[in-house]
């Protein structure tokens, strides 16, 4: 085993709480993918930030504020899409006005149930499929292997459920190691 | 476990635009409402789409929470629904309230004999 990933919380909203990982004493995914796309993206990632904002205080994580990105575990990505089409959300094209455009920016994500949800890293997708996409690639087949070591660690119990099953308990050393 | 802060909290503060904010929030309370409206009245959105004449596909985008619904769209699903998407606060008119008189003359002396009356109160 080379590496080591540490759970860290990012949020807790009333209605979600959210987690990311620090592999191997790095700084969290999420806080890496937030840092590279203040300046670059800062739009698509608002809208993203918004929509975990307020899905966190007023909704709960349901499944179809999703898209399913699941490979080889059961993963998701933010902003979520409806069947056979991209995402659209408002931006403010070079004239000023406001269209409906798709927003090609992918956080990935896995959500375990409506109140517990992990937030990965994500790129800008240029292809169909992220298994084609050199940006996002790499954040999505890491974002699916870190979601089958926690659906495991889930499993065997080393990450628990409090006792209202609203949130994830872990002991202070625990890490994921691969 | 080490935690971050409120990090999403802090940038939207940071370096949000508030007006996003409320348009997730607000798209997000529209299509909600939407979807409760079609879980009780036992419909998918193929039933809503098939009620407002327009394509499957139109309304599944319309309801993903981050389309720009215009008031039109809003309308064919309230009347397709037979619910209000939106309560729209009445105006209020400015409403004069008489509250009482002071008589001419001299001042002091008027104060002193002002009779409070009960005409109304402001609302």
């Amino acid at each position: 085993m080379n590496n080591f990933a540490e759970i860290i919380l990012v949020q807790r909203f009333k209605k979600v709480s959210y987690y990311s990982v620090s592999i191997n004493e790095e700084n969290s995914l999420f806080r890496e993918f937030v840092a590279k796309h203040t300046d670059t993206n800062r739009e698509k990632l608002n809208h993203i930030m918004a929509w975990i904002k307020v899905i966190g205080e007023k909704f709960g994580a349901k499944e179809n504020y999703f898209r399913n990105e699941s490979e080889t575990a059961d993963t998701r990505a933010l902003p979520p899409k409806g069947k056979d089409r991209e995402p659209v959300y408002v931006e403010t094209d070079d004239t000023g006005i406001e269209q409906n455009v798709p927003n090609n920016l992918r956080l990935y994500c896995m959500r375990i149930s409506k109140n517990v949800v992990f937030l990965f890293s994500g790129d800008i997708k240029t292809t169909d499929k992220a298994q084609d996409c050199e940006n996002v690639r790499p954040h999505f087949r890491m974002a699916n292997h870190l979601t089958s070591l926690i659906d495991k660690a889930l499993i065997d119990k080393e990450i628990k459920w409090n006792k209202n099953c609203t949130d994830i308990i872990v002991e202070g050393d625990f890490c994921l190691m691969w | 476990m080490k935690n971050e802060g409120n990090m999403i909290t802090n940038w939207l503060d940071q370096y949000g635009n508030p007006e996003i904010e409320r348009f997730v929030d607000k798209n997000l309370a529209i299509t909600e409402k939407v979807r409760l409206a079609l879980e009780q009245k036992g419909w998918k959105a193929l039933d809503l789409a098939k009620a407002m004449d327009k394509s499957p596909s139109e309304v599944s985008k319309w309801l993903t929470g981050m389309h720009n619904l215009t008031l039109k769209s809003i309308t064919k699903m309230e009347i397709a629904l037979g619910i209000d998407l939106i309560n729209v606060e009445p105006v209020k008119e400015i409403q004069y309230v008489y509250l009482g008189t002071i008589k001419g003359g001299d001042l002091q002396e008027a104060i002193n004999g002002y009779e409070e009356t009960i005409y109304g109160m402001a609302i």
